[in-house]
């Protein structure tokens, strides 16, 4: 009986704090157009989400775009097919790895900071102390965020995918002995041929940019919405920054399918 | 005496200076012989000796006669027959009220829903019966924007200051000026020095430090004048003398009698700090089983006969 009481008071736990996730995103997202701005708020956190993540985000895309050239190389060559590799590391990274690695590179690095920062806030009242004085802490605190993270996941995969292209270069030609030219030539044959919205914005463009931005808002609310909840003193601060952590990447991954599959239905090649 | 719980002697003593810490220590010491004397007579309650010396307590910082509330306007704050429960009841048919410019301190043991009194006032928690009323407000029946509004009435000083740490003192002061005025750099700046002045804190060593920088004693002052930074017309204090030091705790409690007498501000104090609270209060809720058991003044208090009461002033 005792453990039937648990198994309810768990599954009710986990009901309302879904539910309270969903409020949470909905007055985020609402704020947006609501008086007070916190623009000052927004460009702080556009610099602790996006300009210090640019070190990671350059460094993973980089290694990530060598690797991929590397193994596909392996296994292009049974079929002379290695011309092709910057094609395929092009599709690649545009696609799935830049905004994947991107997202969860963000989400370690700047979803567990937010969920300690706020945690801490909780713990230590200071979250009450908004509410006294007048402030409602998710217009000064999660939607300032979760602009920031719209804004900036975008940007920092571009940049994850330029990395990761130009890693691709550097294995093609000093692995491959393949000359330049032929390996830009086939980065922008696969921008072209993957076909076009409005007839100028190349599919893949879209593919590796809407991604990023529902990340960022998967990303920022994760954070948010544990380091709210936060309970008891620093070991909950811990255990917020963990779950985030957890529950943003596995969010990351699985959305990122969906997302897939309806990009592929909408945009066909 | 003058000393660091002379109610007349409103400046600072910082726990660094050395003459004022012995006299403390010497305080506090006479209070350990006093103490262990009363721990052999541990079984024994001396209800006469324990009111004689709460009596003196309060005489001596004010006059009993001296009753700043004014009872012929509409309380301020008021509580009537509220009750709330989580997993386990925590209040049950609670009232009480507190007049303009009165200070009500509310004690009890630990746990008790001390605090929780002080949420429902804020409307940071809300009561499942009952009616609180702040302001002339149903504070429960206002929408969340106007019980955003009706909190830049009130100023907060939390148990552990909660300043905000990423901000300077001058910057968590100007906090509430800068979110709901329209006051210009230079007029805050002013309000920050006047309210840092108050609390006995001087502005140009304090204002750019960051709130991990300062001393217990020191974060909880500024967290009073950020409290008072907006001039608010009442003061909640969430156990405003806790883990600080003899001396500090002195010093916290003069500074909320000042602001008491200077400024006129309706406050309620959750205290556990029984002797703090006679000092400062008008009024004393006491809280014991959910329920305010005893609601009046402190000399009041000291002449009931309720075995409650008499045990828990004989902890003291």
């Amino acid at each position: 009986m005792a453990l039937l009481q648990r198994i309810n008071a768990a599954a009710r736990d986990k009901v309302f704090s879904l539910q309270e996730a969903f409020v949470l995103a909905w007055n985020a997202f609402r704020f947006i157009f609501a008086r007070p701005f916190y623009g000052q708020d927004v460009i702080q956190q556009m610099d602790a989400i996006g300009v210090q993540s640019l070190g990671i985000v350059v460094l993973t895309g980089f290694f990530t775009g060598m690797v991929l050239a590397l193994q596909s190389a392996v296994q292009m060559q049974r079929f002379g097919a290695t011309a092709y590799v910057g094609s395929l590391v092009t599709a690649s990274m545009i696609r799935e790895l830049g905004p994947v690695l991107a997202g969860l590179m963000v989400a370690g690095r700047v979803g567990s900071g937010i969920a300690a920062q706020i945690g801490s806030m909780r713990v230590t009242e200071q979250i009450d102390a908004l509410n006294v004085m007048g402030t409602d802490p998710i217009k000064k605190l999660v939607t300032p965020r979760l602009i920031a993270a719209l804004l900036m996941l975008p940007a920092l995969t571009v940049i994850n995918d330029v990395a990761g292209i130009f890693g691709g270069n550097v294995i093609a030609k000093y692995y491959l002995q393949l000359p330049t030219s032929l390996y830009w030539a086939t980065v922008w044959d696969q921008i072209s041929t993957g076909g076009f919205v409005l007839h100028f914005i190349p599919n893949d463009f879209v593919h590796g940019l809407v991604k990023p931005f529902v990340f960022g808002g998967i990303i920022s609310l994760t954070a948010c919405h544990f380091g709210l909840r936060t309970t008891g003193g620093t070991e909950g601060v811990g255990v917020a920054t963990t779950r985030t952590v957890v529950t943003a990447s596995i969010l990351i991954l699985v959305t990122d399918y969906f997302i897939t599959q309806a990009l592929l239905a909408l945009l066909p090649a | 005496m003058m000393g660091a719980d002379d109610p007349n002697d409103t400046t600072v003593k910082e726990p660094d200076n050395a003459q004022a810490a012995a006299a403390g220590a010497s305080d506090e010491e006479r209070r350990a012989t006093d103490r262990r004397g009363d721990d052999r007579a541990a079984d024994v309650v001396h209800p006469e000796r324990v009111r004689a010396a709460i009596r003196k307590e309060i005489t001596a910082d004010r006059d009993a006669d001296d009753d700043p509330r004014n009872t012929d306007a509409q309380p301020v704050i008021e509580l009537r027959d509220v009750s709330l429960a989580f997993d386990r009841p925590i209040l049950t048919g609670v009232s009480f009220e507190v007049y303009p410019g009165e200070t009500v301190a509310i004690v009890g043991e630990s746990g008790t829903g001390k605090s929780t009194i002080v949420k429902l006032i804020l409307r940071l928690l809300v009561a499942d019966s009952g009616e609180v009323r702040v302001l002339g407000n149903d504070i429960e029946k206002l929408t969340y924007e106007q019980a955003l509004e009706i909190r830049q009435h009130m100023g907060m000083v939390f148990q552990g200051s909660a300043l905000f740490d990423s901000l300077t003192v001058f910057e968590n002061i100007a906090y509430p000026l800068r979110e709901h005025t329209k006051l210009d750099e230079d007029a805050i700046e002013e309000r920050v020095r006047e309210k840092l002045r108050i609390v006995d804190l001087d502005p140009d060593q304090v204002m750019e430090l960051a709130p991990s920088e300062l001393s217990g004693g020191m974060q909880k002052r500024v967290g009073v004048a950020r409290g008072l930074a907006a001039n608010p017309k009442i003061m909640l204090y969430d156990e405003p003398t806790s883990g600080l030091d003899p001396l500090t705790t002195g010093t916290i409690t003069n500074l909320i009698l000042k602001l008491q007498r200077d400024l006129n501000v309706t406050s309620v104090v959750v205290t556990h700090d029984i002797r703090s609270a006679f000092r400062m209060a008008t009024r004393i809720a006491l809280l014991h089983d959910q329920r305010i058991v005893f609601f009046g003044s402190p000399e009041d208090m000291t002449a009931s006969d309720d075995p409650y009461i008499q045990t828990f002033l004989g902890g003291y």
